[in-house]
């Protein structure tokens, strides 16, 4: 395997570089700075082609670097951390709304909405059910809402800098940290990262291993999230039902894993994931079992008239708002964009894989429903199939020759989710996790737009997405 | 729906929950104070069918004013620390603190000290400690139980 292909260019050429992989047809999937060589900031882009992924990199001369967010809008979030992080300052992304950093001053970081009658609805950080922290700003005439405006961050642990100077087997365990719900992901993403850095190809054995950790993260997350949907409009008995299809799953995990969130699962270099043939037997039955009540479930959720009602044309997201706003994951495919890392993740265990769209994908909360369920009937049988062959320990072997960088785009249950990581030796110099969830929060306050208040917990259900790794 | 019902129907006799031996009820108002998720995750089945932790009096209350306890989940962040203490200052007595969790402790990775401002005891007095990374709900039920006293 190549050393991942590493591009330095002049300030001057930032924009043109990243406009031209965009022109060539790849993506732009993350952007962030870090400390240069001379200890001025330097900004990474991670971009996707065809051949996979490729780091771009200019020095911000002066600390300041021409804004590419009107070439790739998806990277506002991107560019306002970096800029709170590192002080970039981005010529052109004006005003800089603040994002990590929390002022007082209301004007530093929301969006001015003005008329008669409007008026501003303040939710949380702490909110009324058992959720996670995280503040929310509706301007809003009456209950209709115009703008949201979201200020995350308030569970900012600043976890790329406690990793580093890491080794990178302690990196990972900081990164797990990032969030349990997405704790395989998350780390299969970094120890591919770094393999990569170092030129190590994973064997089959690490690759089966892993790649059945992320499908048991996408059934527990998808059934909880059908099961969250449910709770947001109040009908109890397809939030229970979904609650326990949940917690059967993740029983099924910690038999599998020794733990109910995979925690100290993933290494890097390998795998130590060794399952006993019994163990996996009676996990295949128990997920047969699973599968046999879900199913019947989710048709019963299709016919209830009155959640159809609540689901159907609710928190619209079109087809032309996710791409400009660079949704991933079930909510993209509810809106028909056609994209998931697995058809493009040769360090897993995916032949084959093509991503399953809703039938009608419409972008309301009835379509991101259904996109988790075609993916369900995706998921059963590729763990049935990875548990059917022996899962024993793995490791990876050195095909190439490396170099300081490293990265990694995986498919969480939620959707992309890039890691990117410089190595300095034998330690971390410097890790960015770029998650399903932070990409899709714009995506949110979009599709809740329009509506009124009430509708609000239903649509954000509907993504489900994390605040823990988001905010890091 | 009745899929759904005979389905919860058939899970119940299949869990087979105890029926508490204790009386008494416990509104918990929950605060997130800079976790990984993984107690929320916990917390929420606990409330599931399959753990059913109403069944002890023990329920989920949307405001601190309505509160008995107050459950902390996460490091407490700097970010977090006003909002900890402005729910705690909103609950009358008497009430109760609980740290949920092995960062609520202050115990494994909580990430960088700059960002943290202490353990939830370092802030406010903790009545009850539940320790576990994240404690599985059955772990949480249990010291949640101790809360109504003998």
């Amino acid at each position: 395997m190549d050393a991942l292909e590493v591009i330095t260019v002049a300030p001057e050429d930032w924009r043109a570089t990243l406009a031209g992989v965009r022109e060539r047809g790849g993506t732009l999937a993350s952007l962030f700075a870090a400390a240069g060589g001379d200890g001025a900031p330097e900004l990474r882009c991670l971009t996707v082609g065809t051949a996979g992924p490729a780091l771009v990199r200019a020095a911000a001369a002066g600390g300041t670097i021409p804004t590419v967010v009107d070439l790739a809008p998806w990277l506002q979030w991107d560019e306002r951390e970096a800029r709170d992080l590192f002080g970039v300052v981005f010529d052109g992304h004006e005003p800089h709304r603040a994002l990590v950093a929390h002022p007082d001053d209301l004007d530093a970081w929301t969006t001015p909405i003005l008329g008669d009658d409007v008026h501003q609805v303040a939710v949380g950080p702490i909110h009324a059910g058992v959720i996670e922290s995280g503040h929310f700003r509706f301007h809003s005439v009456g209950e209709r809402i115009l703008h949201i405006d979201v200020r995350l961050f308030h569970k900012h642990r600043a976890l790329e800098r406690a990793a580093e100077g890491l080794g990178a087997d302690a990196a990972l365990a900081v990164i797990q940290r990032s969030c349990a719900a997405c704790a395989a992901a998350n780390t299969v993403a970094f120890a591919q990262a770094v393999e990569r850095a170092g030129g190590r190809r994973p064997d089959d054995a690490t690759r089966r291993a892993r790649t059945l950790l992320m499908e048991l993260e996408r059934l527990y997350n998808h059934v909880n999230d059908l099961g969250a949907i449910c709770a947001g409009v109040g009908f109890a008995p397809g939030a229970m039902a979904f609650a326990s299809f949940k917690e059967r799953a993740q029983r099924i995990v910690r038999d599998l894993t020794g733990h109910r969130f995979m925690f100290g699962s993933v290494s890097v270099g390998g795998s130590r994931l060794s399952v006993p043939p019994e163990t996996a037997a009676a996990a295949r039955a128990a997920l047969a079992a699973l599968h046999r009540d879900v199913g019947p479930a989710w048709r019963a959720l299709l016919f209830d008239a009155s959640l159809r009602d609540r689901a159907v044309g609710a928190g619209v997201l079109t087809p032309d708002e996710a791409r400009r706003l660079g949704t991933v994951g079930p909510a993209a495919r509810a809106s028909g964009i056609h994209r998931d890392a697995r058809e493009h993740s040769p360090g897993l265990w995916y032949p084959g894989f093509r991503a399953a769209l809703p039938a009608d994908p419409a972008g309301d909360v009835a379509a991101r429903m259904e996109a988790r369920a075609v993916e369900l009937e995706q998921t059963f049988p590729m763990l049935d199939e990875l548990l059917g062959s022996p899962i024993a320990p793995g490791r990876s072997t050195v095909e190439g020759p490396g170099g300081a960088h490293g990265a990694a785009v995986v498919e969480s249950a939620r959707g992309e989710t890039s890691c990117a990581v410089e190595m300095e030796g034998e330690r971390v110099r410097r890790v960015h996790l770029r998650t399903s969830s932070f990409a899709n929060w714009p995506s949110v306050a979009r599709a809740a737009t329009g509506a009124i208040l009430p509708d609000f917990p239903l649509i954000n259900k509907s993504f489900e997405l994390c605040y823990a790794c988001v905010d890091r | 729906m009745f899929v759904l019902l005979h389905y919860l129907h058939r899970l119940r006799a299949e869990t087979g929950l105890e029926r508490p031996r204790r009386r008494g009820a416990l509104q918990l108002r929950h605060v997130d104070a800079g976790s990984c998720n993984g107690c929320e995750h916990e917390l929420q089945a606990a409330s599931g069918p399959m753990y059913d932790l109403e069944r002890f009096g023990l329920s989920i209350t949307a405001s601190p004013r309505h509160a008995d306890v107050l459950l902390v989940t996460g490091a407490v962040t700097v970010r977090m620390r006003g909002a900890l203490e402005t729910a705690y200052a909103a609950m009358s007595e008497p009430r109760r603190v609980a740290a949920l969790g092995d960062c609520a402790l202050g115990r494994g990775l909580l990430g960088d000290p700059r960002e943290i401002a202490g353990r939830v005891e370092d802030i406010l007095p903790v009545d009850l400690r539940i320790p576990g990374c994240p404690p599985d709900p059955e772990t949480i039920a249990r010291h949640l139980v101790e809360l109504l006293g003998p």
